[in-house]
C-alpha cells in the first residue's frame, strides 16, 4: 500500500516526509499534478462495474488498489507543465487526476473539498466561535461606513488580505498593517476589506495539528511587531507546551472542518490567551521543525502510513443535519 | 478606484537564493552536491529559507 504525495520537485519540506516514510519502509510516490500530461501519466477505466486507475512518474507506478493515503502538500497546477498549457488542459487534467483519485477510497491529508472551504478566512472565524478559541472582533466589509465604525469602535485596528498578495504580482508583499480611525475608508467600497481588532502581542504561537497530535511553537515578537511574517526579531521559535483549553478546541476545529492537518496561528497577549488568528491547512511546518526539533514530518509519515480499516472520507461534520 | 486593502502592499525583496540542491527523480529527493539527501543538512535548509511560510507564500497563500 503506497501513500501518493502531490507537491513540486523543489518542495523540501516534503522530503523530510518521504525520508520518514523511507525510514519506515512505506512505499511512496511523488507527483506533481503540473507534470501530467508530460512525464506523468495517468489512466482510469470504469467498465464491468468496477474502477480501477495507475499513475505512474519516473518508473514509478501506483495502482489505485494499492493506494493508502494522498498528502496534497504543494501540488502543482493540472498540465501547467505541459508544452501547450491552457485553462482547458488544466480543466480536463485536474478532472482525469482528481476524480480518480476521489473514485479511490483513500485516507486524505486534506481532502481537497475540506481543503478549499477550509481556506475561506470567515468560515475559519466561524468555525474559531465553534471551536471556543478567543477571536478578535472582525468584520469583513465593503461598506466605508461601517468599516469607520469598526475602527472608531476598537481604535486599534489591522487590515490584511485573506487570500494573499496580489497573484500576479511576485514582488508584493501584503503584511497585516495597523492602521487607525483617521484612515480613508473610501476605498472599501471597490472591494471587501478585512479589518481586525489589533492584539497587541508579545508572541507569535504556531501549533501544527497533525491528526490528535499537536505541536506548539512560540516566537517571542519585537516591541510593537504586528506581523510575524515579516521582520527578524532574533528570537527562534521554541516548542512549548499545548494548554489543555486550546488542545481541545484544535481538536474541535478539525473534527469540524473534516481537516486531517493544520497549523494554525496565534497572537499571545500580555496576559497569556492566545488569540486565534487564522487556521492554515496546508501551512508550512519545515521551518517550525528545523528550529524545534519537533517531529512533525515523522508525525504526518505516521498518518500516511496508518493502516485503516475504514477508509472511506468521512462526511464532514456541517453537512445539514450533522450538527445537531 | 484601487480596493483599500491595497494600500498597504509593500515591495518585496524577491530572494537571490540559488537551491543548492536538484531533485532526484528515482529517489524522490532533492540531493546535495555531496550526493547526500538535502534533509542531511537541516542547518542549511534553515539558511536557504525554503521551508519558510513566507518562502510558501510566493506561490501557495496558506501557509
Amino acid at each position: 500500500m503506497t501513500v501518493l504525495i502531490l507537491t513540486s520537485e523543489q518542495d523540501v519540506t516534503a522530503d523530510m516526509v518521504v525520508a520518514e516514510l523511507n525510514r519506515l519502509g512505506v512505499p511512496v510516490m511523488r507527483l506533481d499534478p503540473a507534470d501530467i500530461p508530460g512525464k506523468a501519466k495517468l489512466s482510469a477505466d470504469y467498465a464491468h462495474g468496477d474502477f480501477d486507475g495507475h499513475l505512474s512518474v519516473h518508473g514509478h507506478v501506483l495502482s489505485m488498489g494499492g493506494l493508502r493515503s494522498v498528502w496534497v502538500r504543494r501540488p502543482g497546477e493540472p498540465a501547467a507543465h505541459a508544452p501547450e498549457p491552457s485553462a482547458w488542459l488544466t480543466a480536463e487534467t485536474k478532472q482525469a487526476l482528481y476524480g480518480m483519485l476521489y473514485s479511490a477510497s483513500t485516507a486524505w491529508m486534506n481532502h481537497p473539498g475540506n481543503a478549499e472551504q477550509a481556506r475561506h478566512k470567515p468560515w475559519q472565524l466561524r468555525l474559531a466561535h465553534y471551536s471556543d478559541f478567543a477571536v478578535p472582533p472582525t468584520i469583513f466589509t465593503t461598506a466605508p461606513r461601517l468599516a469607520q465604525q469598526f475602527a472608531e469602535t476598537y481604535r486599534d485596528v489591522v487590515v490584511k488580505s485573506a487570500s494573499g498578495p496580489p497573484p500576479d504580482d511576485p514582488e508584493a508583499a501584503l503584511p497585516t498593517t495597523l492602521i487607525g480611525p483617521d484612515a480613508d475608508f473610501s476605498t472599501v467600497a471597490a472591494g471587501p476589506a478585512l479589518l481586525q481588532r489589533y492584539v497587541p502581542k508579545r508572541a507569535d504561537i504556531r501549533l501544527t495539528c497533525v491528526g490528535e497530535r499537536q505541536f506548539a511553537a512560540r516566537k517571542r515578537s519585537a516591541p510593537g511587531q504586528v506581523d510575524g511574517r515579516y521582520g527578524e526579531t532574533g528570537h527562534p521559535w521554541e516548542a512549548v507546551p499545548v494548554p489543555d483549553r486550546i488542545a481541545k478546541s484544535a481538536l474541535e476545529y478539525l473534527s469540524l472542518s473534516g481537516l486531517a492537518y493544520a497549523a494554525f496561528d496565534f497572537a499571545e497577549d500580555e496576559e497569556g490567551v492566545w488569540w486565534f488568528l487564522e487556521c492554515n491547512q496546508g501551512g508550512q511546518f519545515g521551518f517550525v521543525e528545523l528550529e524545534t526539533q519537533q517531529p512533525i514530518a515523522e508525525a504526518v509519515a505516521l498518518w500516511l502510513s496508518w493502516r485503516r480499516t475504514d477508509r472511506r472520507v468521512p462526511t464532514p461534520p456541517w453537512l445539514p443535519g450533522d450538527r445537531g | 478606484m484601487r480596493p483599500f486593502t491595497l494600500n498597504f502592499v509593500r515591495p518585496r525583496a524577491l530572494p537571490t537564493v540559488v537551491e543548492p540542491y536538484s531533485y532526484d527523480a528515482s529517489l524522490q529527493l532533492n540531493i546535495l552536491g555531496d550526493g547526500r539527501p538535502a534533509v542531511a543538512d537541516r542547518d542549511l535548509l534553515l539558511a536557504v529559507g525554503t521551508t519558510t511560510s513566507t518562502a510558501g507564500s510566493a506561490t501557495h497563500f496558506d501557509d
